[in-house]
């Protein structure tokens, strides 16, 4: 039993930032029906982004978030609105595979860009823990992480409940044609939404390099992670996204502690496989 | 007219025919190599096709059966040592069994579950396979002819599934089971009404294409001699088959012809510069969806009204 708790641990602190991956997705999916297959290559954009700037300005990669956040909302706003709008629509496949065609350009892009090799987001928090007594100790980057996620999820809760934009958000999410009537104008509404998703993604993304290395090609691993979470959590519930979070990372642990590390993203996809066939609407989700 | 139409489609496709036959005659080896390639992608754009184009399944994990039937003619033939072709029938063989099991799982889904789903089913092979002893983890495995091959022969082999995968679906659309797909895609829920096995259909279209899909890998590999699993069961197989299908004309049996000629030409022009070609497919993409949904030869079809292999029983 030597580790358990400590693996238990940081599985629960791992399924804090696998949220904050998924947040992102589940919200696009939730409000515009799309399934963004670019979500984990604006997130490993985003790790670039950051690791460029730690070399321009030389500060440490949570600083860099200060202007990869603008950036992100730009990016996610102009996707948005200049080429995804233009394929929504009843069917659901036009989208599915511009945001495809998205994520090749910039898995593409990322490589010419930045060259094949591992990188990370190196900083002093890396090596840093922080003793709780007993054989147990936490990573203060996993403790960052995990209060981050915490107020990336809570902030867009209250963002999308208590403002303006966020009730047109809700709102053309419910009914387009409805929402249009009382005014509000759905294709800025869907683009500011998919702008606040790519922010998210690019926090995640930055998240994710300080604590793992990441390739120009990690994107879809991530998309994997975050929409194994959106499926076991219920779609657009944001209690379900973090309940999934913490499901996932935990069996991934676990399953590197039983089967060896090699097995451990076989163990989330196979937990993934088992909730999609028995409850293809997720845990929390209605229905 | 109609008269006129039958006549010159026979010329194209009897030209075609002949071209395509002799090109070990008349070509170079590098002529073969690119006809071969033509072929390999053909077979497995066409498959695609079926899947996302005729059956309203969009798959993103035709990589499972790639790697599988790659993977079976490697283990038989350099473990076994199997006759070659008997390894790349039973790679099929494989595929099937496995998209058998699979659609035990994501039959269950719909739409983008279902892609996605396939997608997860691929990478959990990619990760069981390189953790794996038996077929040598992530260094993979080379396959052996028990006599050496010719780049004839392997030509002939992936000429047969090429012209073969274009055969059979366009049987398969003028048949019973093609009807009802038809009558599906237009409206899946009326025709279920009617007496169309909606699940059944979908189920036989998702076997065929795991077949067609393991046997032609399985000739790709006996030509690239060499197998990895991050190689094989990558998503850049289902990939440039989404951008080929879509760029030639999702829907169509002429589409994943075009498409793969496309992609041909514009990976052996770019060879070096991979990146380059998947940016380029990738933004071509992206405009046909956005200014030509039915692609290339969807567009051509509503404009002229001419096919050169329609579905439709005159």
């Amino acid at each position: 039993m030597e580790g358990l708790a400590q693996d238990i641990l940081n599985g629960l602190l791992l399924g804090g930032l696998y949220a904050v991956v998924a947040i992102g997705l589940s919200t696009i999916f939730g409000i515009v029906r799309l399934v963004n297959l670019a979500h984990g290559d604006l997130m490993i954009l985003a790790a670039y982004l950051s690791l460029f700037l730690i070399s321009a300005w030389g500060v440490s990669p949570l600083v860099t978030l200060l202007a990869i956040i603008p950036i992100m909302f730009a990016l996610g706003y102009g996707l948005q609105r200049f080429l995804l709008n233009r394929v929504l629509g009843e069917d659901l496949e036009p989208p599915l595979l511009v945001a495809f065609g998205v994520s090749i350009i910039l898995q593409n892009f990322m490589l010419m860009a930045f060259t094949p090799d591992a990188r990370s987001l190196m900083s002093d928090l890396s090596l840093m823990t922080f003793s709780m007594g007993g054989n147990l100790s936490v990573p203060v980057l996993y403790l960052i992480n995990f209060g981050i996620a915490l107020a990336v999820v809570a902030g867009q809760h209250y963002f999308l409940q208590n403002t303006y934009i966020g009730r047109g958000i809700r709102a053309a999410s419910d009914d387009q044609y409805a929402a249009q009537l009382m005014g509000v104008n759905t294709k800025h509404t869907y683009a500011v939404a998919m702008g606040i998703a790519t922010v998210t993604a690019g926090v995640a993304g930055v998240l994710v390099g300080m604590t793992f290395t990441f390739y120009p090609h990690s994107g879809p691993q991530y998309l994997i992670i975050a929409f194994g979470i959106v499926v076991i959590g219920g779609l657009g519930s944001m209690k379900g996204t973090f309940v999934g979070g913490l499901i996932l990372a935990l069996a991934q642990i676990l399953g590197a502690r039983v089967f060896g590390p090699g097995y451990q993203l076989l163990c989330g996809y196979v937990v993934l496989l088992i909730v999609l066939a028995i409850r293809p609407q997720g845990i929390l989700g209605k229905g | 007219m109609a008269n006129r139409f039958t006549k010159i489609k026979g010329a194209i496709l009897t030209a075609l025919a002949v071209g395509l036959g002799t090109v070990p005659v008349w070509g170079s080896e590098y002529a073969m190599l690119f006809f071969m390639l033509f072929c390999i992608y053909l077979a497995l754009a066409q498959m695609w096709n079926l899947l996302a184009g005729y059956s309203g399944l969009i798959s993103l994990g035709q990589q499972s059966f790639v790697g599988l039937g790659g993977y079976t003619v490697a283990v038989l033939s350099s473990y076994y040592g199997m006759n070659i072709w008997l390894g790349v029938g039973l790679g099929g063989v494989t595929s099937v069994l496995l998209a058998l099991f699979m659609s035990l799982f994501i039959f269950r889904m719909k739409g983008v579950y279902f892609a996605i789903g396939t997608w997860i089913f691929a990478e959990a092979l990619l990760v069981w396979f390189s953790n794996w002893a038996y077929v040598k983890y992530g260094s993979g495995l080379f396959i052996k002819p028990r006599n050496g091959l010719s780049m004839a022969a392997i030509y002939y082999a992936a000429l047969v599934v090429g012209a073969g995968s274009v055969a059979l679906v366009y049987k398969l659309l003028r048949s019973r089971l093609g009807l009802g797909l038809m009558a599906m895609r237009d409206d899946a829920q009326v025709s279920e009404t009617l007496g169309v096995e909606v699940f059944r259909l979908k189920l036989y279209c998702f076997l065929i294409s795991a077949l067609v899909t393991g046997i032609t890998a399985g000739i790709f590999y006996v030509f690239q001699i060499f197998i990895q699993p991050y190689k094989a069961f990558a998503i850049d197989w289902t990939v440039k088959l989404v951008f080929m299908v879509i760029i030639g004309g999702i829907g169509t049996i002429e589409g994943p012809i075009l498409g793969a000629f496309v992609y041909v030409v514009l990976s052996q022009f770019l060879a070096e510069y991979f990146s380059v070609s998947m940016l380029i497919l990738g933004g071509i993409a992206i405009v046909v969806i956005l200014i030509a949904p039915k692609g290339i030869m969807g567009t051509l079809q509503e404009k002229l009204g001419f096919e050169l292999l329609s579905p439709r029983r005159n």
